[in-house]
């Protein structure tokens, strides 16, 4: 079993597909539950405190905005972790922990510097499509390390 | 900044969706509380959430996907369900992964077609995944060719 | 009362830490921060149809929103506009959104660019003024001051108070502010016996500024309100301008105001208070290191050319070093006043003024409008003579005098 990193990170899609298929999704839902399942400051309504957005200087600069960093100390750890990444390239309703462009770019550019297998694809938009979709994305899963169902 | 107390500490959420000509949130929630195990399953207008520990919630997925496994699709979620930091009627809005959902849900039925059509497919059968197109470039000869019929 | 609802639009203050700070700002001036609930469909036709090709989704989500205000599909309050500080993508749409929304709307808009570090200290006189003129227009629509009332202005450099009667100034105070209520005390003597009415003669009071709570406190102050509304109401009054549009531009000694007024009601307006060097402090600086006092360093300004002077920073200490160095290399007084007016002026119009429409009258108030230097500055750079009414160091106190007078029972 691979931990695969899905963008967007909230996917239902995605998170749905890598479990089916017998791979853990790593997504933003897994961040955000260890956040409010810690104790600490109260800082409603994700627990993000400013502390993380300094935590987030490990992945940008002190004059990269603060909203980028707060992200990225959540998707920072993630990236480090995955060992595959699916990537929906046209995925530009994704909002909230998804939200911001700049911190979407940092993303993506820091999952390819780690020279993981990654599947790059983009929305279904018809029956056809669907089919190809669910078949490339199963079929990039079956050939990770660790295999699958 | 005040001391904060988590709740449901050690638990874990998922959104269990139905988009299904065959099954409506109501029935899976039917099924769900059948096999609850005693954790806890709230309905909601696309489907349930279900928290209680990981291995009590992994199994009630799982038999859940059995009901009708192309159209039921599960992810995590991180606030246990009615958390007030999240709930719509505290924010005077959707929270902003609603309208994610949303969107990948009008989508979801191809990928069900997907789903459905993957046990018929030879495994090492060659696949074509969407991809996003990129703008192709005319060639400088073409173009040359178009100015020169244009011109004639 | 009700609560004034607020709907905030945002990328970034729940990524930033900083949520729970604008809630809470909102909470102490009793108002609600909501999100205005639209539909997906709404988002995709409300984005298209604004035109700005952003690529950040809560920027479309932050623009459909704004739609969705505007045409009245949802109901508000007030607007307050929230992006991350030095993201140039979020600053182009909060702008385009806070000029949007003012030129399509009666909302009163706030926008502002936060920090992991940004308060809900900081953010309360924002707040403060949002909900002032949400929930108290009919009060800040009074013209005409009446009856013996007296005003209070509790600033971080200097007290001022005023006493007016029947639509008069008829006594003044100011002192530099050491203890709050001290200072407090000192000036309202200082204007009673100019004015040569007793304590008890007063028919209402209002207070503003940095100490207003404390001050107001302590004298039953009728009115207590932030300095945005009543400095822009006393703006307008002086400078007989109350109809139509105007801009007020306040430079304080701790903070500046730039505030686009329509009918004495503030539409949007700037708080900057980060930067000393945008502040009267840096001319006071200046005014040291020359020699001369405060009062002579504007008319010292007027004889002297700026551009004489090289300033490598806006910086109250780099800056001044920069004026230390052009004195040593043998540049006049003069020209190294107006070069510090110049400096504190072009900060300020780069800073904030981009932030608000500037619409003539222009009127400058507060002490700093006194510096003849400071204000020509900038008129140069925005191009237009600029207004300082009578008493506009006063600028507070009058603004509460002629608000207090709507507490005077039987008025």
């Amino acid at each position: 079993m691979a931990k695969v990193f899905i963008y967007p990170t909230t996917s239902l899609i995605l998170s749905d597909l890598v479990a089916r298929f017998g791979h853990q999704p790593l997504s933003a839902a897994l961040q955000v539950r260890e956040k409010i399942q810690t104790a600490g400051l109260e800082s409603p309504p994700l627990q993000i405190t400013p502390e993380d957005p300094k935590k987030g200087l490990k992945y940008a600069a002190v004059e990269v905005p603060s909203g980028v960093r707060g992200r990225m100390s959540l998707y920072g750890p993630m990236i480090e972790e995955a060992e595959a990444a699916v990537i929906i390239h046209d995925a530009d309703f994704s909002f909230g922990c998804m939200g911001c462009a700049r911190t979407n770019e940092l993303i993506q550019f820091l999952l390819r510097k780690r020279e993981i297998p990654i599947l790059d694809i983009r929305y279904p938009r018809s029956d056809d499509e669907g089919v190809e979709f669910v078949a490339a994305i199963r079929k990039f899963l079956q050939d990770l390390p660790g295999g699958g169902a | 900044m005040k001391e904060y107390r988590p709740r449901y500490v050690g638990t874990v959420t998922k959104y269990v969706f139905v988009e299904s000509p065959d099954m409506t949130p109501s029935d899976l929630a039917i099924r769900a509380y059948e096999i609850s195990l005693g954790v806890m399953i709230k309905e909601t207008c696309f489907g349930l959430q279900i928290t209680g520990n990981q291995e009590e919630v992994h199994q009630i997925v799982a038999r859940l996907r059995e009901f009708d496994p192309a159209h039921i699709f599960v992810k995590d979620r991180g606030f246990p369900p009615g958390d007030p930091r999240r709930c719509r009627a505290n924010l005077g809005g959707a929270r902003p992964g609603y309208y994610g959902h949303e969107f990948e849900i009008s989508l979801i039925r191809y990928v069900s077609k997907g789903i459905e059509e993957l046990p018929g497919r030879a495994p090492d059968q060659a696949v074509h995944p969407p991809r996003a197109a990129g703008l192709a470039r005319l060639d400088a000869k073409k173009l040359q060719k178009i100015i020169e019929s244009q011109e004639s | 009362m009700s609560k004034v609802r607020i709907a905030q639009l945002a990328c970034g203050p729940e990524y930033s830490g900083v949520q729970n700070e604008i809630a809470e700002a909102a909470r102490s001036v009793d108002a609600e921060i909501f999100f205005p609930d639209i539909t997906l469909k709404d988002i995709r036709s409300g984005y298209d149809m604004f035109g700005l090709d952003v690529r950040s989704p809560d920027l479309k989500l932050a623009i459909a929103r704004a739609r969705a205000l505007v045409e009245g599909k949802v109901e508000a309050d007030a607007v307050f506009i929230a992006t991350c500080f030095r993201c140039a993508e979020a600053a182009i749409v909060r702008n385009e959104l806070r000029r949007y929304i003012h030129e399509n709307s009666r909302l009163p808009v706030v926008s502002y660019s936060f920090t992991e570090r940004t308060t809900a200290g900081t953010l309360l006189t924002r707040m403060e003024a949002l909900t002032t003129i949400a929930r108290r227009r009919a009060l800040l629509a009074r013209e005409v001051q009446e009856g013996l009332t007296l005003g209070v202005d509790s600033g971080s450099s200097t007290t001022k108070a005023v006493v007016m009667r029947d639509n008069q100034i008829i006594g003044t105070g100011w002192l530099p502010t050491t203890a709050v209520l001290k200072s407090a005390e000192d000036v309202i003597e200082l204007a009673l016996k100019e004015a040569g009415v007793t304590r008890d003669e007063i028919q209402a009071t209002g207070t503003t500024g940095y100490g207003r709570f404390l001050v107001g406190e302590k004298i039953g102050a009728d009115l207590i309100q932030e300095e945005l509304t009543v400095n822009s109401k006393g703006a307008v009054y002086l400078a007989d301008s109350q109809h139509g549009p105007s801009t007020v531009i306040d430079i304080g000694g701790m903070d500046n105001k730039a505030i686009s007024v329509q009918d004495g009601i503030p539409g949007t307006f700037t708080m900057g208070g980060i930067c000393a060097g945008a502040s009267g402090r840096f001319l006071e600086m200046t005014a040291k290191r020359l020699g001369v006092d405060i009062t002579e360093l504007g008319p010292l300004a007027m004889k002297g050319m700026s551009t004489m002077v090289p300033m490598n920073s806006y910086c109250i200490v780099f800056g001044t070093q920069s004026l230390v160095n052009a004195l040593a290399a043998g540049s006049s007084p003069e020209d190294v006043a107006a070069a510090a007016c110049h400096s504190v002026a072009e900060q300020v119009f780069e800073q904030q003024l981009q932030e608000v429409d500037i619409k003539e009258p222009v009127i400058m108030v507060g002490g700093t409008s006194l510096i003849q230097g400071l204000v020509r500055a900038m008129g140069d750079l925005l191009q237009t003579e600029i207004v300082v009414p009578h008493h506009s160091q006063y600028i507070g106190a009058v603004g509460s005098s002629l608000l207090a007078s709507g507490f005077i029972k039987g008025t």
